[in-house]
């Protein structure tokens, strides 16, 4: 599904990652751990194609196609899905009009039938219920006033509505609670198919003892420093990042 | 005989529309007299204008428009009626009209704006006590040079409302004088500017809050693409003893580009002791941020712009109560946002 091979991403002018290389195929949950500046958020910019992001060498290749060689819309469209750290607020637009609007877009670029309001206001209310989401929200402008936990399961919502390929979920669990951190991560693995990928970035083990993954990977100064099983992330919490990073080196 | 000095960059209140620049004196000395088409609805009477019209402060365009426009259109409601009427100017140059609105009364006046040429409007519109007035105004894109000055007296209680939009044009100038009189009389003014390569729209508004518990909002957005340049330009006055005044002032600009130019000018005069007044002035770009967020869920660039510039226009537009004109407006708007973004 994805390839990274010798990853090398700039921003403005300063190497931050440095010769990544990840693989993960369909089915497949990882996880990429890291401490605070290590690249995680350079990666998933990266792999939803957000400007300024400079790919300086090596090459990302999703289902065989060259990623970086797309635009942000194209990813989507094709099935690539990033619930961000920080989703952004907008005022103006409401929340299942933007559904709507983003739902649509991308089935217009795949050449699909579009779906009229009726059909996406019952497609949204479906998967809105699991994830506690209720129909006052959806009617609010876009993430305008939502609660660190409200923007997150709106990510996980337009996530389950996408039904991406590929989704990569960047610090989901940053600012919840346990009991969000349960709702979201529900949301997540009811999402687990053996159609589609996920990749799992987070600085702690926290959210992996509820999304449990395939592969953890460890991601340190631009580089994936260890690999292993769920059993990395454990090991992790216990040691803490230092230890690692002294035996890796 | 002298030639005509039309107003300039030279002069303050016209520093940012320079009328000399936009067209010749001569085609402004020797301009027909403007008529509409109307078309009303309700208890609207149409007649002559009186031989006697009622005191207004216009600007110095709407005086001149006054002065040289010897017949006119007036329009009446009595007492307690209702009714619409709709506008179009017909043939371009200097107009004069009347409205007047009385005890009680309420009107929906309608302008669309599409004339080429050079037209210069003086309008004055009395409101009784307790009239209501709702103003919708569209400026329709074109190369026209269009100055319209509105000059407004309110009674007591009297209620005036006015969303306008302004496409753009070679010059386009929208002046509103408004005078809160009576006890109680409240004006909400909102508009929208959207201006392509060529275009440019000035909304001047000068309120004056001349008696106590008087209200006025006032809520402006502004888009400029390409060469452009949006304005506004507003003065709230609250006179001596005018306690109880409310009064907020809105002022928004989103650029596009290098060469597009908005100017926003709020300015406050207060002389009275007990009031709230706020004013708020920004101008800015789209935000990359959210550009990137909308289309990382999908949107193509053009769709995720001319999006976040609706957004932008959100609530001004939102200001227009009536659904179905709201929804003309808007289809209107987002046509412009739509070549903007392209």
């Amino acid at each position: 599904m994805l390839e990274i091979d010798d990853l090398h991403v700039a921003v403005s002018g300063k190497e931050i990652l440095k010769g990544l290389s990840l693989s993960i195929d369909a089915g497949e949950v990882h996880a990429i751990m890291g401490p605070n500046g290590s690249g995680k958020s350079t990666l998933s910019y990266v792999l939803a194609g957000r400007e300024g992001y400079e790919i300086t060498g090596g090459s990302i290749r999703y289902r065989g196609e060259d990623l970086a060689a797309m635009a942000p819309e194209e990813r989507a469209a094709k099935g690539v899905f990033l619930a961000m750290q920080y989703p952004v607020e907008i005022p103006g637009v409401t929340t299942m009009n933007f559904l709507k609007t983003a739902l649509n877009a991308q089935r217009r670029a795949r050449g699909e039938k579009e779906v009229d309001a009726l059909g996406v206001l019952r497609l949204v209310r479906e998967k809105a219920k699991a994830l506690h989401i209720s129909e006052e929200m959806l009617k609010r402008a876009l993430n305008v006033g939502f609660s660190g936990g409200e923007k997150k399961r709106l990510e996980i919502l337009q996530m389950a509505l996408f039904e991406p390929a590929l989704a990569i979920l960047d610090e989901t669990d940053s600012g919840l609670d346990i009991d969000a951190l349960k709702v979201v991560a529900d949301g997540v693995n009811a999402l687990r198919s053996p159609e589609r990928a996920m990749l799992v970035i987070t600085h702690y083990q926290r959210l992996l003892n509820y999304i449990v993954p395939d592969r953890v990977h460890v991601l340190y100064g631009g580089r994936i420093i260890k690999e292993g099983g769920k059993d990395l992330a454990h090991e992790l919490e216990a040691k803490g990042y230092a230890d690692i990073i002294r035996e890796a080196a | 005989m002298t030639a005509l000095v039309l107003p300039n960059r030279r002069v303050e209140d016209w520093k940012y529309s320079d009328l000399r620049n936009a067209i010749e004196p001569e085609a402004v000395e020797f301009a027909p007299v403007a008529t509409w088409n109307v078309c009303l609805s309700g208890s609207v009477e149409q007649n002559d204008l009186p031989e006697i019209m009622p005191r207004a402060v216009h600007g110095q365009m709407g005086d001149m428009a006054a002065s040289r426009a010897k017949f006119g259109l007036f329009l009446h409601v009595a007492k307690g009626q209702q009714g619409a009427a709709d506008l179009q100017l017909a043939n371009p140059g200097h107009g004069r009209a009347l409205i007047v609105v009385e005890d009680d009364a309420a009107l929906v006046l309608r302008e669309h704006g599409r004339a080429d040429g050079f037209t210069n409007l003086a309008v004055d519109i009395v409101l009784g006590p307790n009239a209501r007035l709702k103003h919708i105004r569209e400026a329709f894109r074109s190369e026209a040079v269009r100055v319209s000055d509105y000059a407004l007296r309110l009674a007591a209680g009297a209620n005036y409302r006015a969303h306008l939009a302004d496409f753009g044009a070679k010059l386009s100038r929208t002046e509103l004088h408004i005078a809160l009189e009576g006890e109680g009389a409240q004006a909400d003014l909102s508009g929208v500017s959207v201006l392509g390569d060529g275009g440019h729209a000035d909304v001047t508004t000068r309120v004056t809050h001349a008696s106590g518990n008087t209200q006025s909002t006032q809520l402006f957005k502004i888009i400029a693409g390409g060469k452009s340049r949006g304005v506004y330009q507003g003065k709230v006055s609250v006179a001596e003893g005018a306690n109880g005044t409310d009064s907020r002032q809105t002022a928004k600009g989103l650029l596009l580009g290098e060469r597009a130019e908005i100017d926003l000018k709020p300015e406050l005069e207060i002389l009275a002791d007990d009031v709230k007044c706020a004013h708020g002035a920004a101008v800015g770009d789209l935000d990359p941020e959210s550009l990137f967020y909308l289309r990382s869920r999908g949107l193509p660039e053009a769709e995720a712009r001319a999006l976040l510039m609706r957004a932008f226009l959100e609530d001004a537009v939102g200001e227009i109560a009536d659904e179905r004109i709201r929804a003309e407006v808007w289809s209107r708007v987002e046509a412009a946002l739509a070549e903007l973004s392209a």
